[in-house]
């Protein structure tokens, strides 16, 4: 018979993995009701999903290919900028959708038990769909300008995972903090604005390598996506792999998941009176 | 591992809240704090040093006024907010239910909301799926189960949330006054299922207002005051230990005091009497006598509609067993000239049909649009053995909670 033992004295329990695992039908259940909702009522239903990329990228690709004109190199720049789009629009998803998760389920929280972490986990599952959209779109740019990824393309899943990881993290942290500061729901929009630009989305990240004196650059790859946008073009296009610095990015990653899902854990209990 | 038979085992369990910190903070109070002394906080505590054991099968109601910490309890035991100090040991599988449709979304149909919920409270996907065509069943809203539940009734809302969490199959079942919403038929309906459910051997914690609801579902009960655990035993005991505690001072029946009271005070009672139809002050009622009784109010706001009174009697149990007010007199309600300090309105009520007891009067008056003011358990009526049928008899209280004369013929053929 299950035994459930309630201490006040206990205050980390644990990553509580199974329990996690023991939810996944209810972590399944949020992610299709935010994708049900998300296109409820409107006439062309998900088709959305594929208009608001192609916009973006349109705007994108006539701003900083045409007028702006930026380098890379000999890659066609819709390829390019595609490789960083991507997952920097999971990222950026995700981010701004599990930030305020838990203040969002609220009324959930303060009548139910279920292991939280179920809420910022289930708007990264809803980021997965806008991202494959944006992969499929990038492997159809491919496609057209006849580029055959590299033979190190084999390594793309683990930038994927990492690119999930980071942005469930950083999700995860701020899904705790929103919670006790409120200030939060207003500093991650901006945050998330600006990370476009200290971002090698639309440049390349060699521009800033090579631009920049080498404190900064440490400074810049403390940005996780810096180093995963590496590994995605060197991935597809062919282009140089990720640099020293990259690696900044790949422990950022893993301190920030350890730490976040540590902290997450830590705030659980208290969670329903603070909200 | 041998089977325990307790279900649920409380020890020093104790809930702590720091008033003024309740809410989510800023980062500038943060900031603040870390540059000035920790400012002293005001601490309450919604429960404290609780140490009991429910059985498992045993079906407890869990009885106190509001504040008295029973939502607390729940919370701590369905693990939604921690304890500051001791511990629970669960045996079993815990459901709880403190809130019918927890997660509903307006926007998605009938039927996706029953996995929502479902989900929500604990079932898995192949469990709802199973007991599916049951869910709707018991619903009764099987024809709009494709439309979104934003263009539900209310009543439709509930029943359909209820329907959910009536199949959930936990060992334990925690429930918080969540019959409050829906229609009587509905929740005697509920209140059925839960019956089963409880038959079959289920553990069940139970908070509600309707005494009668406790009464009539629980076996046991806890009863808790400012957060201490003062009675545990049998569920008869608990309940009249409760209204006992809920009355004012039987002789008190001055109400200017009162501070559990409703309403926006544009009206207030001041005091009531008691008297016999001549107007002599009496001590009680008494089966089968006249009796009259003298509301007095002040006027503190005047009002421009007409005014409505009502007196509830209420029984040891928290029946409401009389309801006595101008809607239902063929005057109706009064007019009150705008020059009017206070008042008062005297109610006479012929021939009193209660059995020898001790009721509480429950107050109100309103414009029959705002309630102006209303005073539960305003004091003690207390009625006394009487004659009532004329003849010296009277019904064994198991019979009938009031009295009624009839006249019988005898036709044969």
């Amino acid at each position: 018979m299950a035994k459930i033992i309630i201490d006040s004295g206990k205050k980390f329990r644990g990553l509580g993995l199974r329990e996690l695992i023991a939810s996944r039908d209810l972590f399944y259940t949020l992610a299709w009701r935010d994708f049900k909702i998300r296109y409820s009522q409107t006439f062309i239903g998900v088709l959305w999903g594929v208009l608001q990329p192609a916009v973006q990228i349109t705007v994108l690709w006539l701003v900083f290919s045409h007028f702006i004109g930026v380098q890379t190199g000999g890659t066609p720049y819709l390829a390019f900028l595609l490789c960083g789009l991507s997952p920097w629009a999971f990222f950026s998803f995700v981010v701004n959708n599990s930030g305020n998760s838990i203040i969002g389920a609220q009324d959930m929280v303060k009548k139910v038990y279920f292991p939280r972490l179920v809420i910022p986990i289930s708007k990264a599952a809803l980021g997965l769909i806008d991202f494959t959209i944006y992969l499929c779109i990038l492997f159809v740019i491919l496609a057209v300008y006849h580029i055959v990824p590299p033979g190190q393309v084999i390594f793309l899943p683990l930038f994927i995972l990492m690119n999930v990881i980071a942005a469930l993290s950083v999700g995860i942290w701020l899904s705790a903090l929103s919670i006790r500061y409120r200030d939060f729901q207003f500093i991650i929009p901006i945050v998330v604005q600006l990370g476009f630009y200290v971002t090698p989305v639309i440049y390349p990240a060699e521009r800033v390598i090579n631009g920049l004196p080498k404190w900064a650059t440490y400074i810049y790859f403390l940005n996780p996506m810096a180093g995963i946008i590496q590994g995605f073009r060197w991935c597809l296009l062919d282009a140089p792999p990720p640099s020293e610095y990259a690696y900044i990015s790949f422990g950022i990653i893993a301190l920030i998941f350890a730490s976040g899902v540590y902290f997450f854990r830590r705030v659980e209990y208290v969670m329903s009176d603070i909200i | 591992m041998p089977m325990s038979d307790v279900a649920i085992k409380v020890e020093n369990l104790s809930k702590k809240y720091e008033l003024g910190t309740l809410g989510a903070g800023s980062l500038r109070e943060l900031f603040a704090g870390i540059f000035s002394s920790k400012k002293a906080r005001e601490e309450f505590w919604a429960l404290r040093d609780l140490t009991f054991e429910i059985k498992q099968g045993d079906i407890v109601g869990v009885v106190g006024k509001n504040g008295a910490g029973k939502s607390t309890l729940l919370k701590v035991l369905s693990r939604i907010t921690q304890p500051t100090t001791g511990r629970a040991e669960i045996n079993g599988r815990v459901s709880s239910l403190l809130e019918v449709g927890t997660g509903f979304n307006p926007e998605l149909t009938g039927k996706e909301n029953i996995f929502l919920n479902g989900t929500i409270l604990g079932m898995t996907r192949s469990e709802i799926a199973r007991k599916y065509d049951e869910i709707v069943e018991f619903s009764g809203v099987a024809r709009f189960l494709d439309t979104p539940v934003k263009h539900y009734s209310s009543g439709m809302y509930v029943r359909l949330a209820f329907a959910v969490a009536a199949h959930l199959e936990p060992e334990i079942l925690i429930i918080d006054e969540v019959l409050a919403v829906g229609d009587s038929e509905f929740q005697q309906k509920c209140l059925g299922k839960m019956g089963e459910v409880s038959k079959s051997g289920r553990t069940i914690l139970f908070v509600s207002h309707n005494m009668s609801a406790v009464m009539s579902l629980c076996n046991k009960g806890i009863l808790l005051r400012q957060g201490q655990l003062i009675e545990q035993g049998p569920i008869g005991n608990i309940v009249t230990h409760y209204m006992h505690a809920n009355r004012n001072d039987t002789h008190d029946k001055n109400l200017v005091n009162v501070s559990n009271r409703n309403g926006n005070g544009n009206f207030r009672f001041t005091k009531w009497e008691l008297t016999d139809t001549e107007g002599m002050p009496v001590e009680n009622g008494m089966s089968g006598r006249d009796v009259q009784f003298h509301l007095y109010f002040e006027i503190n706001e005047p009002s421009v509609r007409p005014v409505h009174f009502s007196l509830r009697i209420v029984d040891d149990f928290d029946r409401s067993i009389l309801h006595m007010s101008t809607t239902h007199t063929p005057t109706g309600e009064f007019k009150i000239p705008a020059a009017a300090k206070s008042g008062k309105v005297v109610i006479t009520v012929p021939r009193v049909p209660l059995p020898a007891g001790i009721y509480s009067i429950h107050l109100f008056v309103s414009d029959l649009n705002v309630v102006f003011d209303e005073i539960n358990f305003a004091g003690d009526f207390k009625v006394e053995e009487g004659d009532y049928f004329g003849n010296g008899k009277t019904i064994d209280p198991k019979l009938a909670v009031v009295y009624q004369s009839s006249s019988w013929q005898l036709v044969t053929q």
